[in-house]
């Protein structure tokens, strides 16, 4: 049902006109057949009276032979039909409102009648008529009147005890009648769909450049090309005002680069003054332990610098080959001695930003390393996905855990104890590169057999594509 | 370079904090150094010596150091390492285009720094980033390496990322086509920088750039084993301008 409802503005416009239209037309349909119907009856209904009030006069002999089709569909009167009784058979119904009319007529003609009864059969229950339709047929060369045809039978009983019977034969209904209307609706939505398409096109084509323009800037979200604002005053002031949003959102998130580079700046040149001061510090341990913490601080620091500009990186997407990447992280972490493992890997080549994508491994493998002890690292590809999952051999996580675990700052302890973990960003900024990459971040636990927890899988998808 | 001339540095930043203890350090390492708090007070004490090396720091107030570092390298010849509180790749990139010889993103480990001071040092005396225009691509196989932004694309023109050792380790091969080299060579035509990284073992490198570009890493063709011997790149290599690429 769904899929024939119409969803753009205009195609359910254009709809609406149209039921409304059909609904109108049906309307002035039903009374324009219902005025009809009566004017032929009442035709009907004279032509059968004045057949019997004029049984007193000789038939005329030399009528006009009648051959076009307006005129054999017209009420036409058969013979009268001289009876002893009346017409009507047992079974078939009074047409009363007629009864009264021929009534009426024939009291006003002073023509004398103690009973009047009408009836309708078609033409084939009607031997009489029948066969005097046949014969004028074939007298005349008219076509062929169908069987089917309606005739009314109007019998008058006179003070003679003689029953006069007149009959009609009652012309078709209509069907131009209908054939016009629908010809006349079909013209007048022509005629409507195109001023409307007109007008609406004035109105939708902004509105979905605006659209497109919205999306573009989601994406980018970057006020260069706006749009020119066009289209009815609505529409303009609608343009006018989303360009001018659009450029205060601009101005607003380079004002958080801006601040951001500079608060980057402006802690790392004194944390590298310390980092060469404590070289001067005799003890060795003591030296390596300050040298971790500044290390630490750094690599937070560049956690919150990358999650603020990870929405507007301003490195390209390029194609690159993606084992080659992993296994460049892997090895960085091979390099420190840390426990992590390569595991199957294919070459697939998906357009990305490496730098970007790095740092997501390095956080989800850090991750792996401090909550699940060791690293195994593997890449595949699934249909239009390049498939990285690392998994580790930790405790997992909590499955109410598992969602609030992506946002900046949550840790799988609420102690936050720094023994074993940073701030947290970690997972909220791999999360937040994937989906720069148009792709995806999910967190699952693997079980055994035996229902407990294996350990964690961070599967992060990219599209090839 | 003389063994008893001390080498002459030229620091500078202008965040007066930093400069100090740098200075401190880097005197105590057997430098000789000059500091200079802006650009402009860098350009006065160059009329009157010529450092060895320059350490500079690319935000400052006034002239910005990518300035000046341009006309270090094209008026001076004087080779030049940033000092970068930024570590994106770009930025990196921006540097090494304008000349130059190498970064250090703060906070950077002091004996880092000296090590690459060294090394930069050892590489001008050498003239080997004279021997051929910096920003020719090497093309092998259908492989290209940009030795400027140390960027390796493959056939199928897609970036494979590699590492600064393996950047180093590749550019010798390519260097030097169809030449056993040695591991005590390659260690000492990679060697620089990443000296405390790369000493792990040659044969672990050789194995790790395999991976990233041969068809079938446990049976190489491009990077071939010569038994006893060390290591070939066993196919011819062409330099090419970036424009034709």
């Amino acid at each position: 049902m769904k899929r024939f409802w119409p969803q753009s503005l205009k195609g359910q416009l254009l709809l609406a006109v149209a039921v409304a239209l059909l609904i109108a037309q049906a309307f002035s349909a039903l009374l324009l057949y219902r005025s009809q119907a009566e004017r032929r009856d009442a035709a009907v209904i004279h032509a059968a009276a004045f057949r019997l009030v004029s049984s007193r006069q000789p038939e005329p002999r030399d009528r006009p032979r009648r051959h076009d089709q307006e005129l054999i569909d017209a009420p036409r009167s058969l013979r009268l039909e001289t009876a002893t009784q009346s017409p009507l058979r047992s079974g078939e119904h009074h047409d009363s409102r007629a009864e009264t009319e021929i009534r009426q007529i024939l009291a006003d003609l002073a023509f004398p009648a103690t009973d009047v009864v009408v009836t309708r059969r078609t033409l084939a229950h009607d031997q009489v008529a029948r066969e005097r339709v046949e014969r004028r047929a074939a007298l005349v060369g008219a076509p062929r009147v169908p069987l089917s045809r309606e005739v009314l039978v109007a019998g008058v009983h006179t003070p003679d005890n003689v029953w006069l019977v007149a009959r009609v034969l009652v012309p078709p209904g209509e069907r131009g009648l209908v054939m016009t209307l629908i010809g006349q609706t079909l013209m007048i939505y022509a005629v409507l769909v195109g001023a409307i398409a007109l007008a609406l096109r004035r109105i939708t084509r902004p509105l979905a450049a605006l659209a497109t323009r919205l999306e573009q800037f989601a994406q980018t979200r970057d006020a260069k090309s706006q749009l020119e604002p066009e289209g009815p005053d609505d529409v303009r002031r609608l343009i006018v005002a989303h360009n001018a949003m659009e450029d205060r959102i601009a101005d607003l998130l380079n004002e958080k680069d801006v601040m951001l580079g500079a608060i980057g700046h402006d802690l790392k040149t004194p944390l590298a003054a310390l980092r060469v001061r404590i070289e001067s510090v005799e003890d060795d341990a003591e030296r390596t332990k300050m040298a971790a913490t500044i290390e630490d601080i750094v690599r937070t620091l560049d956690d919150i610098l990358s999650l603020a500009r990870v929405g507007r990186p301003r490195d390209p997407c390029e194609p690159t080959e993606l084992s080659a990447l992993v296994s460049s992280v892997v090895e960085e972490f091979e390099d420190m001695g840390d426990p992590v493992e390569l595991g199957d890997m294919v070459r697939v080549v998906a357009p990305l930003r490496a730098t970007w994508l790095r740092r997501a491994l390095r956080n989800l493998i850090g991750n792996a390393l401090r909550y699940g002890k060791v690293a195994h690292v593997a890449l595949s590809r699934e249909q239009d996905w390049a498939v990285i999952r690392i998994t580790d051999e930790g405790p997992g996580i909590a499955d109410a855990d598992i969602a609030r675990m992506q946002e900046p700052f949550a840790r799988g302890e609420p102690s936050r104890n720094s023994e074993t973990g940073g701030a947290g960003l970690g997972l909220a900024l791999a999360r937040a590169i994937a989906d720069q990459h148009g792709g995806t971040l999910t967190l699952a636990n693997r079980y055994l057999p035996d229902g407990t927890v294996a350990g964690l899988t961070a599967e992060l998808r990219l599209p090839l594509e | 370079m003389t063994a008893e001339a001390p080498i002459r540095l030229l620091l500078v930043d202008d965040e007066a904090a930093l400069r100090e203890a740098l200075s401190a350090y880097l005197a105590r390492q057997g430098f000789d150094v000059t500091e200079a708090a802006s650009a402009a007070e860098a350009r006065s004490r160059l009329r009157d010596e010529t450092p060895d090396l320059v350490l500079l720091d690319i935000m400052m107030p006034g002239e910005d150091g990518l300035s000046l570092c341009r006309h270090l390298v094209e008026a001076k010849a004087i080779p030049v390492i940033f000092l970068t509180a930024r570590g994106e790749a770009t930025d990196r990139i921006v540097g090494l285009e304008i000349g130059a010889d190498d970064y250090v993103v703060k906070p950077f480990e002091p004996r880092e720094l000296v090590a690459r001071i060294r090394s930069v040092l050892r590489r001008a005396q050498r003239g080997v980033s004279t021997s051929a225009p910096e920003d020719e691509l090497y093309e092998f196989e259908g492989w290209r390496l940009d030795p400027l932004k140390r960027r390796l694309i493959d056939p199928e023109g897609a970036v494979v990322p590699i590492s600064s050792v393996e950047f180093r380790l590749l550019l010798a091969f390519l260097d030097h086509p169809r030449q056993v080299l040695d591991r005590d060579r390659l260690l000492d035509m990679v060697q620089g920088r990443e000296a405390h990284l790369f000493d792990r073992a040659v044969d672990n490198q050789v194995s790790r750039l395999r991976r990233k570009i041969e068809v079938d890493s446990r049976n190489p063709q491009l990077i071939q084993t010569v038994w006893g011997g060390g290591y070939m790149l066993a196919t011819e290599v062409r330099r090419i301008r970036p424009d034709t690429a």
